[in-house]
């Protein structure tokens, strides 16, 4: 079943009298449960493209479909109500929110759902507990390190069960080991949940991970 | 709940910031309380000041007399009093109810003359035996509950009626002291021209330097003597408290009506315009200072709040990106400029209440008010609806200063604040 259908995506940006063009006429189909790489260099478009699949951003052109369902003309809230309820989120740069610790990190999506806090509460550690983190719930993201604070998020994704989690660039600011770390806890949930994954690199050895390699160049498609 | 959970722990995660901003609203909660503290000090005194030393609580007269009585005061004279008082003085909360005869003449010492306004009173009641002692607070709140405080000499007595006291200016214009004999002399009812050899038995001094230029006080018989009249021209209501004087009001008006007394009626804040038109003035100033704290505390907020969103405007971002609504941020800015307001205006109350009563209790030394001539001590007081209206200023000024930022926070763009660094 597809759970991401692009078709013909443009996405334009104005800097001032110039017009730069970071998606031209992508196409793309998403199976649940793949686990995706779209690989490029900088400037390719990957953290675009992720964008516009996360209902974060809005294409110039072009089609979008979530699972089966057009998103062009959802006002703002109806966008929010899809990324609460079906996508998880993974970032480079962690993006816990300091002020809560590990488990509250977690539970943050869950806020978006209707369910008594005990449940949400179980929900979060459990998520975490599933990252191997269980130990760590106290702890706020200052006192973990990057590796754990990427868990954290990985955790923070998985916890309200999405259909799919995106991504952008999750092991780019750690170190080899680290990331492979991640990266193997990734495929990890993705077997055991069939959780569908899209994630962005530029990194040859990430891509081997990955069923399907999605290569942009320039903002098209090349492979 | 996690959203008041966020707010509460952004407002503290820049302890300085907040802080720094927390002060300024603990800074404006309590100069509005000790501010509007000391206004209703002032208020009280130069009231119960004046209540006491001049109008009492009410004064009644014969119909017509407020309007042309001043050129002609002895076409209104009350022939009747002590029928009067008998009906109105079983009104609760009345204190008691006492007649006045007040005259213009002159007064001499035979080598001196002044002009001056005579007010004939029942030493029984409105003649307490005040010293003015040397301790200022002591004389200050003797002259704000008591009436006018003796600075030389002795109080009038009942056994004694051929005694007069002058006021403290007056006495000083003609050069006497306690003791030296004066000459009275002024037109009688009938129009003929009387006078009276008395002995100044005393000087008094009360709040209004004017009135104590001007006027002198005898025995109310002495006066009527030397008017050649039974009558007296007002009687004097005083009541157990001020804040009595609605409802008494509501009661003489009714007792009047019953008995079909052809009188009219004046309470102390209808005949003192001095007194209504400064406590109009200084409301004035009062909410001028309110609105300048208030819009410092608006300023001070607003800056900590827009300095809140450019530094986590990742997080904004971040918070949207996992299915947080516009309103979710909105309210979470809301939220944490509610918390500052709470906080800042709890600790405000508290400094505020604590250092007005601290202060009120070593008071403070004021010089003399307009058309005063003695400097007082002011001791500011709680008031509850002070405190009250200081703490939802904090409040309301918090959220007020959040609006902006977080209707600006919540227009951010998800994908430009997840750029953001």
């Amino acid at each position: 079943m597809s759970i991401v259908k692009l078709e013909k995506i443009c996405k334009n940006y104005t800097l001032g009298k110039t017009t730069l063009n970071a998606l031209k006429n992508i196409d793309l189909n998403v199976e649940q449960g793949e686990f995706i790489a779209l690989a490029g260099p900088s400037g390719s478009g990957k953290t675009t493209a992720l964008n516009i699949i996360g209902c974060i951003d809005k294409p110039s052109s072009g089609k979008v479909f979530i699972d089966e369902c057009e998103i062009s003309y959802l006002s703002s809230d109806g966008l929010a109500d899809i990324r609460a309820g079906k996508i998880g989120f993974i970032f480079q740069n962690f993006n816990l929110l300091p002020v809560l610790n590990a488990l509250e990190n977690v539970e943050y999506p869950l806020l978006h759902k209707k369910m008594a806090f005990h449940k949400k509460r179980k929900l979060a550690q459990e998520a975490l507990e599933s990252v191997g983190l269980g130990k760590y719930a106290r702890h706020r993201p200052m006192e973990l390190s990057g590796g754990q604070q990427q868990r954290v998020a990985i955790a923070r994704a998985l916890s309200t069960s999405p259909l799919m989690i995106l991504a952008d660039e999750p092991t780019a600011n750690l170190d080899h080991v680290t990331g492979t770390e991640i990266l193997t806890l990734m495929k990890k949930m993705n077997l055991e949940r069939k959780t569908t994954f899209i994630f962005s690199t530029h990194d040859q050895k990430v891509m081997e991970i990955a069923d399907k390699v999605v290569r942009l160049w320039d903002g098209e498609i090349s492979s | 709940m996690i959203t008041l959970t966020i707010a509460l722990r952004n407002i503290f995660r820049h302890k300085t910031r907040s802080l720094i901003t927390l002060s300024t609203i603990i800074f404006g909660c309590t100069a509005i309380i000790f501010a509007g503290g000391f206004f209703e000090d002032v208020f009280y005194k130069m009231r119960e000041s004046y209540i006491h030393s001049h109008t009492g609580h009410f004064q009644i007269f014969r119909k017509g007399y407020w309007e042309k009585g001043n050129s002609q005061p002895y076409n209104y004279l009350i022939d009747n009093p002590d029928e009067i008082i008998s009906h109105l003085q079983a009104i609760p909360g009345i204190k008691f109810i006492t007649s006045r005869l007040q005259f213009s003449g002159l007064i001499s010492t035979g080598e001196n003359t002044v002009s001056c306004i005579g007010m004939g009173i029942d030493p029984g009641y409105e003649n307490q035996d005040i010293p003015a002692g040397a301790n200022l607070r002591k004389m200050s709140d003797a002259m704000t509950l008591e009436g006018p405080v003796i600075i030389q000499g002795k109080a009038l007595t009942k056994n004694n009626p051929y005694t007069v006291m002058l006021g403290k200016g007056l006495a000083s214009s003609l050069g006497i002291t306690a003791g030296d004999p004066l000459i009275i002399l002024t037109h009688t009812t009938g129009g003929s021209i009387n006078a009276l050899d008395v002995t100044a038995q005393g000087i008094f001094m009360t709040s209004s330097k004017e009135y104590d230029d001007h006027f002198l006080r005898l025995s109310l018989v002495t006066a009527k003597k030397l008017l050649h009249t039974d009558s007296v021209q007002s009687l004097v209501i005083m009541l157990d408290k001020t804040e009595d004087t609605a409802g008494v009001k509501k009661a003489l008006a009714r007792v009047f009506q019953d008995k079909k007394l052809d009188l009219e009626l004046k309470s102390w804040d209808e005949i003192s315009d001095f007194y209504r038109h400064t406590v109009n003035l200084f409301n004035r100033l009062f909410l001028i200072l309110k609105l300048v704290i208030a819009i410092i505390v608006i300023l001070s907020i607003f800056n900590t709040m827009n300095m809140a969103v450019l530094e986590r405007t990742d997080e904004i971002g971040t918070i949207m990106a996992l299915g947080t609504k516009k309103r979710g941020v909105l309210s979470l800015f809301m939220h944490e400029g509610l918390g500052l307001g709470i906080i800042g205006g709890s600790f405000g109350v508290a400094i505020g209440t604590a250092l007005t009563h601290c202060i009120a209790r070593i008071g403070i030394t004021m010089p003399p008010p307009p058309g005063a001539s003695m400097p007082w001590v002011s001791e500011p007081r709680i008031v509850l609806t002070t405190v009250v209206f200081a703490f939802m200023t904090s409040i309301l000024t918090a959220l007020v200063s959040s609006l902006y930022p977080a209707y600006s926070a919540s227009r951010l763009e998800i994908a430009d604040c997840l750029r953001h660094k």
